[in-house]
């Protein structure tokens, strides 16, 4: 019994004791990416992981960052606040910079932490107002949600002359109501009626009630703002329904991932979706990458949101290679303020897909398009430039 | 303190306190998961008092306990005595309202979440310190206040209800009272550690209270062991502080991990590791090693 | 008129999936005595199973079906002696154990189905078993084949083990062990093989729910049962624990209501105002609308 405390004691001691351990090591740029590799959405973590896993092989065959190689260590946190801010914790204590946190909830639990410890944390994958919360220790991968979204849905609505009244169906979470209301701004703008938003609980599991609704208002457009998975099952809701105009349903891109096409099927033929990634954009490192993607993933061409940390990796190395940073642990603070500073203002990037410019953490003039979906494949459409 | 050593420290304790506001209504078998929407509920008060309407944090904070206290009132009126289930749909209906309400209230960040809590004491310092001794004191008052109940006769009389209720009922425990004293404390407890919770963040979100954070507790409790305050005490570092030592490629597998254990706890050990009985026998060899101690001394004089 | 009979007809389809998963988990409580607060989630790990075999078998529904039946028969088979395990000190149906043990029991299955099934992304089944294609559809008003069969399968399942349970000998027997398997053994009914039989007649309803489930929503996710387990549940204890019937009245009567509020008042508030109808009738009548039958 005793010696039951005593067991007791002891793992109690070396859990403490194993949070102040600190390992330095200079040999190799080590970049935690903190991801969602287990939980609901690790099927996307899987897809981030990888372009971040491909960037560091590509970037340590061709030399690596400063002569030296590049690790990302993935840092697993499921989806869960708690371990996300331990984590960060963690991580905080002598890492250069890190990516991630993935998602929004973990973002807020952890970000605080790497902003106290002046530590950069590229999330690549979440809206502006939430990465604003958190500049200078981090940058926005999007332009303010307001700013971008309207010209894309205006770039969509301008394509069909009957379009007279569109109707939302919004899911509840996180920027999602926010981005709705860009939309609504849109069609404002247009002097399209909006009919009165469909809100989609976010448990739903079938979709009749909610589409009946829908079309009892009668819409001409409908747009999307809800998971993946929802909105494929919401379109093949409306098909049963008797919907033939395909092209007038717009999904958002938060639901142009794989969870759309494996449930859609070809009832997403025809539907029209925007987004960042342009599968059709040609130039020698895209394609190597989409062939890469295609063979590790049963012939799938990547997701909207793959390449976001195989540019965050390179946004980092071409950092720490114009800014002349060392690694050296003494000079922990300088050296991440330099690379902060430095992503928070990088002019003509070359990212994977096409160059652009941050402008006090935020994308200047990235480039978005409109697509359609035919067989599970985007065909483009129409580019939309700030 | 190294920060890991902070975030751990904390979410212990949240666990800690979380499992004992669980621990004390299933004292009476009433699993009472309101206390989730508790710590929503005072937590986004708190938030708020301390955000936009510049309240110090300390009255947030109490204001926090005060809330949770009320409506574990209110609703014990209705669930004192209520059989098991319905306490548990109970618990459901107030986590599914408190979303949707959440959801619904820009003025507390909606489905964003709430930003930019301030630092208590002006810098991240000072915060971290507060938080900690709060919450730590929070574990040693909880702590000494259930352990007075729980050797106490309304103790007792809890205890006679969990092994039956009707006989319970016979002796003339009032169940009603009974369950109404409990349920009041354990959403009291819940409001205060949802302002804390919150805090230890410095933001709230939808996602920091869902329905994930009753398996923790319930893991927490049930592995530990139900029967004493202790269990959730020694469980809770060590169910969420070993799995962050395993390699990434396990700890992908910890939910697997935790609900095997579980099983395994419920079906090898039901009352958990630390039972009643394990407890009792440690206080007698302590007692028998004193007194051995005592006579030893007194044969050498 | 229309819309409010569209909306009737999509009710009753969200019913029946309630209606499905409300019988399984009584059945499971009638014939084991077991509350299955997690059975939603074997459910869908069925409909995992039958999606496999879809694939292995180049889309042979026979199989698929087989296969669905005889995993739902053998994870009964299995778990069934965990939960009985727990609750033999107790006299009396022990929620608190049992609903701990089977959220356990669920956290693994949803846990491993987004581990080790299509890289945790949702799964999609054929035409052949789904039957995508409504059957009448005028204006707003659809009816799918598996809207049909759901509904009229359930309620034939309902009626037939409610017969089954309390009119033939071999119910009786069933229920004789559930409540008291030494009283049972003395009264001179074998326990194993009985045993197994209720099991595998839990288990091939629970089967037959997911073959169904299949042709209602046409795809699956393993995050699916857990959205649906918290009302299953619910539906059970307002009914009344145990209440065949009841639990078929009610399931349809909640997927009525969350289609009416969905479709007339905000999709937002469909849980809450769901949760808060079912929370009245608990507190007004604390052992379900119909009564409990264990």
């Amino acid at each position: 019994m005793k010696r039951q405390i005593v067991a007791l004691l002891l793992i109690l001691v070396a859990v403490s004791f194993g949070f102040s351990q600190t390992k330095v090591v200079v040999n190799e740029w080590r970049i935690p990416f903190l991801n969602c590799l287990t939980g609901p959405i690790a099927a996307i973590g899987e897809f981030l992981q990888w372009g971040a896993n491909y960037a560091a092989n590509e970037i340590n065959a061709a030399g690596g960052i400063a002569g030296k190689p590049v690790r990302v260590i993935p840092v697993d946190t499921g989806n869960d606040p708690q371990k996300g801010s331990v984590e960060m914790a963690r991580i905080v204590k002598d890492s250069l910079v890190a990516m991630g946190p993935v998602p929004e909830p973990v973002i807020l639990a952890a970000m605080p932490i790497a902003v106290e410890n002046q530590m950069m944390s590229i999330t690549a994958t979440t809206s502006y107002e939430y990465a604003v919360q958190f500049f200078p220790w981090t940058v926005s991968w999007f332009p303010p949600t307001l700013d971008r979204l309207p010209a894309l849905v205006i770039g969509w609505a301008k394509q069909f002359s009957d379009l007279k009244q569109v109707v939302q169906f919004i899911e509840p979470y996180g920027p999602w109501p926010g981005m709705a209301e860009a939309h609504s701004k849109a069609l404002a703008g247009l002097n399209i009626k909006e009919l009165k938003a469909i809100e989609v609980p976010t448990d739903a599991v079938t979709f009749g009630p909610l589409v009946v609704r829908a079309l009892d208002q009668k819409p001409d457009g409908i747009i999307l703002v809800c998971n993946a998975e929802k909105a494929a099952k919401i379109i093949k809701e409306l098909k049963s329904r008797g919907w033939t105009k395909m092209n007038h349903i717009l999904v958002f891109s938060s639901a142009d991932d794989a969870q759309l096409y494996s449930t859609g099927g070809a009832d997403l033929n025809g539907v029209q979706v925007y987004n960042y990634l342009n599968l059709e954009v040609s130039n020698p490192r895209w394609d190597k990458f989409k062939a890469a993607f295609a063979k590790d993933h049963n012939g799938q061409m990547p997701f909207s949101l793959s390449p976001n940390y195989y540019d965050a990796l390179y946004m980092i190395k071409e950092a720490i290679e114009k800014t002349g940073v060392t690694g050296d642990p003494k000079k922990l603070k300088e050296e991440r303020k330099k690379i902060a500073d430095y992503c928070a203002n990088v002019k003509g990037f070359q990212g994977l897909l096409y160059e652009w410019d941050m402008k006090d953490g935020v994308p200047t003039n990235k480039p978005s398009y409109i697509f359609e979906i035919q067989n599970g494949v985007k065909q483009f459409v129409l580019e939309v430039r700030p | 303190m190294p920060l890991s050593l902070y975030y751990f420290l904390s979410i212990t304790a949240v666990n800690i306190l979380m499992s004992w506001a669980l621990y004390v209504p299933y004292r009476v078998t009433q699993l009472h998961f309101i206390t989730i929407a508790n710590m929503m509920i005072s937590g986004y008060l708190a938030g708020y008092l301390v955000l936009h309407a510049h309240v110090p944090f300390i009255w947030a904070l109490l204001i926090g306990f005060a809330v949770g206290g009320i409506i574990g009132f209110i609703v014990s009126l209705f669930i004192g005595d209520a059989p098991t289930f319905s306490v548990v749909i109970v618990g459901f209906t107030s986590i599914y309202i408190t979303r949707t309400i959440v959801e619904n209230l820009p003025i507390i960040g909606g489905t964003m979440g709430m930003f930019g809590l301030p630092n208590i004491g002006g810098n991240p310092g000072t915060h971290r310190w507060i938080i900690l001794c709060i919450l730590y004191g929070l574990v040693i008052l909880c702590g000494f206040l259930i352990y007075r109940f729980d050797h106490s006769s309304i103790g007792r009389a809890a205890s006679a209800v969990f092994v039956d209720k009707e006989l319970a009922s016979s002796l003339g425990i009032d169940i009603k009272k009974l369950g109404m004293l409990v349920q009041t404390f354990s959403c009291t407890l819940a409001g205060g550690v949802g302002v804390l919770y919150g805090f230890i963040y410095r933001s709230f979100h939808l996602d920091f209270f869902g329905f994930a954070l009753i398996g923790i507790f319930m893991t927490v409790l049930f592995v530990g062991g139900y029967s004493t305050q202790w269990g959730p005490l020694i469980t809770a570092p060590i169910l969420y502080g070993l799995p962050l030592f395993f390699p990434t490629e396990v700890q992908s597998w910890r939910i697997v991990i935790y609900g095997l254990l579980l099983i395994l706890v419920l079906e090898l050990k039901p009352e958990g590791f630390i039972t009643r009985k394990f407890v009792h026998s440690l206080g007698l060899s302590f007692s028998r090693k004193r007194a051995k101690e005592i006579y030893s001394k007194e044969e050498e004089q | 008129m229309q819309v409010f009979i569209a909306q009737i007809l999509n009710g009753l389809s969200i019913g029946s999936v309630y209606m499905l998963l409300a019988t399984a988990f009584n059945l499971l409580l009638l014939v084991a005595m077991i509350i299955h607060f997690s059975y939603p989630q074997v459910v869908v790990f069925c409909m995992y199973i039958i999606w496999l075999v879809l694939k292995i078998t180049n889309n042979n529904v026979f199989f698929g079906i087989l296969a669905g039946v005889s995993s739902a028969i053998l994870f009964n088979i299995i778990s069934a002696p965990l939960f009985q395990k727990i609750m033999k000190n107790r006299e009396e149906v022990d929620i608190n154990a049992t609903m701990v043990l089977s959220m356990a029991i669920g956290w693994i299955i949803t846990d491993v189905l987004s581990h080790a099934f299509n890289n945790g992304l949702p799964i999609q089944f054929p035409e052949e078993i789904t039957g995508s294609k409504p059957l009448f559809r005028v204006g707003l008003i659809s009816i799918l084949p598996g809207q049909v069969l759901a509904l009229s399968i359930g309620i034939i399942v309902v009626v037939g083990f409610f017969i089954l349970l309390y009119k033939t000998k071999m119910g009786r027997a069933f229920r004789a062990i559930a409540e008291d398997p030494a009283g049972a053994k003395l009264v001179g009914i074998p326990l194993v093989k009985t045993g197994f039989q209720s099991y595998a007649l839990s288990g091939a309803l629970g089967g037959l729910t997911a073959v169904l489930l299949i042709m209602l929503f046409h795809s699956a996710s393993p995050g699916l049962g857990e959205q649906v387990s918290h009302k299953v549940l619910a539906v059970s204890i307002v009914a009344g624990l145990g209440n065949l019937v009841g639990g078929l009245v009610v399931g349809l009567a909640l997927g009525i209501l969350e289609a009416l509020v969905q479709g007339y008042v905000s999709g937002n508030w469909s849980n809450a105002i769901a949760f808060v109808v079912m929370l009245v009738i608990i507190l007004v009548k604390p052992r379900g609308l119909f009564g409990v039958k264990v």
